[in-house]
């Protein structure tokens, strides 16, 4: 136990200091998010600005569109001169990779969600004091079952040519249910005043438990050198 | 001495069986949608040897050296590695193999000292800096150790690799092309770093494209045709003619 999580720590910190170093990944996502957020903003007009709703949606709008550049850089850096097949020669369980790859994605879209979730919430008027907790948890959930989702399918696009949009024809239909679980979950908190639970809850903790545990089953399968 | 001849003595030698093998291989095929990639294969390879690749472009030199590597899975046949069958997993396996590829397999963010570190940790090397550093050292890049690898030239790169390779000490090294991108010092440095390797008692399998070299430098040569085996005997029995005429080379 103690060797995996070695293991993970060492590809987990492998990339992120990849990141660090080359500034690749977040410079870019976080300016498509806020660029996103900007345009839905001006799109919508002034009477939506004010719509909790509103803001949720443009933000998930930005989280996806970003998260998709997020999963396709970050296995990338595999794909790049062969580095993918030295993990795979090495003495490590293909889980580790899917596992550090996941908490990689998990910790730059975190990253990106601290940045660009504060623009929608000046930009929107969104009020989020009535519960700011029960929100992060909401968004901490549904990204954790994207970013699963996410992080198998990159491995998938990144081996064959068709890359590009093919990831994001892929894994957004896979996101709907954790957008549409989320949204009504807010909905419920923020216009009704509703405590979060019920159906959307459960949606939203099924997918994450299907998203993970298929995600992590099916990655050492796909994955080609 | 005809191909036949070649490949049959081999497999009826005495001392064959009674050897340390590294690699068996017993009718090992690949095919890729309905091509055959590798044809019907079966080898052995003992402990220590050094074993030349040779074929023509295409022969499938590559695909069975990623078979060796576990990287690729064949769709028939049995190949052990160290005494072990070969399948999904093999962990402890891969532990023994070191692999210099067609690609540098490194992060061309991370410095050469970082990569290597790195690497070194993921095979739970004991001092993994030590170890890097005189690597680095063996290479001629200890000056460049904490450049990244993206700022270095070809060679750079392919002598960093070589490093990657040998990081963890393995028993068995596979070398696809090592020398290609090495200018003349480089190459001699190499061919010398594989010679030290073979007496530490290494088992080394190099893909190479210089067939006099290769027939020079080690101790056995297989010849690969369209994915099959056409000579598999001790370099100091073949000539270069007969090989070439073999490979298929006109």
């Amino acid at each position: 136990m103690m060797l995996l999580l070695r293991q993970i720590i060492l590809l987990t910190g492998k990339d992120l200091r990849i990141e660090a170093r080359s500034r690749q990944t977040l410079g870019l996502v976080i300016v498509l998010g806020i660029l996103i957020i900007v345009v839905l903003g001006l799109g919508l007009g002034p009477e939506q600005l004010t719509n909790g709703a509103s803001a949720t949606a443009a933000l998930w709008v930005a989280y996806l569109f970003a998260g998709v550049l997020v999963f396709e850089k970050t296995m990338s850096v595999e794909r790049h001169d062969g580095a993918l097949a030295s993990l795979l020669l090495a003495p490590i369980d293909r889980s580790v990779i899917y596992v550090a790859k996941l908490i990689s994605n998990l910790i730059l879209m975190l990253i990106l969600a601290l940045v660009i979730t504060p623009v929608a919430v000046v930009l929107f008027g969104f009020d989020l004091s009535a519960a700011p907790w029960q929100f992060v948890m909401i968004m901490a959930m549904s990204i954790l079952g994207f970013a699963a989702v996410g992080t198998l399918f990159a491995a998938v696009v990144s081996s064959t040519r068709l890359q590009g949009g093919l990831l994001a024809i892929v894994v957004l239909p896979l996101a709907l249910p954790l957008v549409i679980a989320s949204t009504q979950m807010m909905i419920q908190l923020f216009r009704d005043g509703k405590p979060i639970g019920g159906t959307g809850l459960t949606v939203l903790l099924a997918a994450d438990v299907l998203y993970l545990v298929t995600s992590w089953l099916v990655f050492e399968l796909i994955l080609e050198p | 001495m005809t191909a036949t001849d070649l490949i049959t003595a081999d497999k009826q030698s005495p001392q064959a069986d009674a050897l340390d093998w590294v690699i068996r291989a017993v009718g090992l095929s690949l095919h890729i949608d309905d091509r055959a990639i590798l044809h019907d294969l079966t080898f052995d390879i003992t402990a220590g040897s050094y074993v030349a690749l040779l074929g023509a472009n295409g022969a499938g030199k590559s695909t069975l050296l990623h078979v060796l590597a576990t990287l690729t899975v064949p769709t028939a046949g049995e190949l052990m590695l160290f005494g072990k069958r070969v399948g999904r997993g093999n962990p402890a396996i891969r532990a023994n193999i070191g692999m210099i590829g067609h690609q540098p397999m490194l992060y061309r963010d991370l410095t050469a000292l970082e990569n290597l570190v790195f690497f070194g940790k993921l095979y739970n090397v004991k001092n993994p800096i030590d170890r890097a550093e005189e690597l680095l050292n063996q290479v001629a890049l200890s000056h460049r150790a904490d450049d990244p690898a993206c700022t270095f030239s070809r060679g750079m790169v392919q002598r960093l690799a070589i490093a990657r390779a040998l990081m963890h000490d393995p028993k068995l090294l596979l070398a696809d092309e090592p020398f290609s991108g090495l200018d003349m010092a480089s190459g001699r440095m190499l061919e010398n770093m594989l010679a030290e390797l073979h007496a530490q008692g290494k088992t080394i399998v190099l893909v190479n494209h210089d067939i006099e070299q290769s027939l020079a430098i080690t101790q056995r040569a297989i010849v690969l045709r369209q994915g099959r085996i056409v000579v598999n005997a001790p370099t100091r029995e073949l000539d270069l003619e007969t090989v070439i005429q073999e490979i298929g080379i006109s």
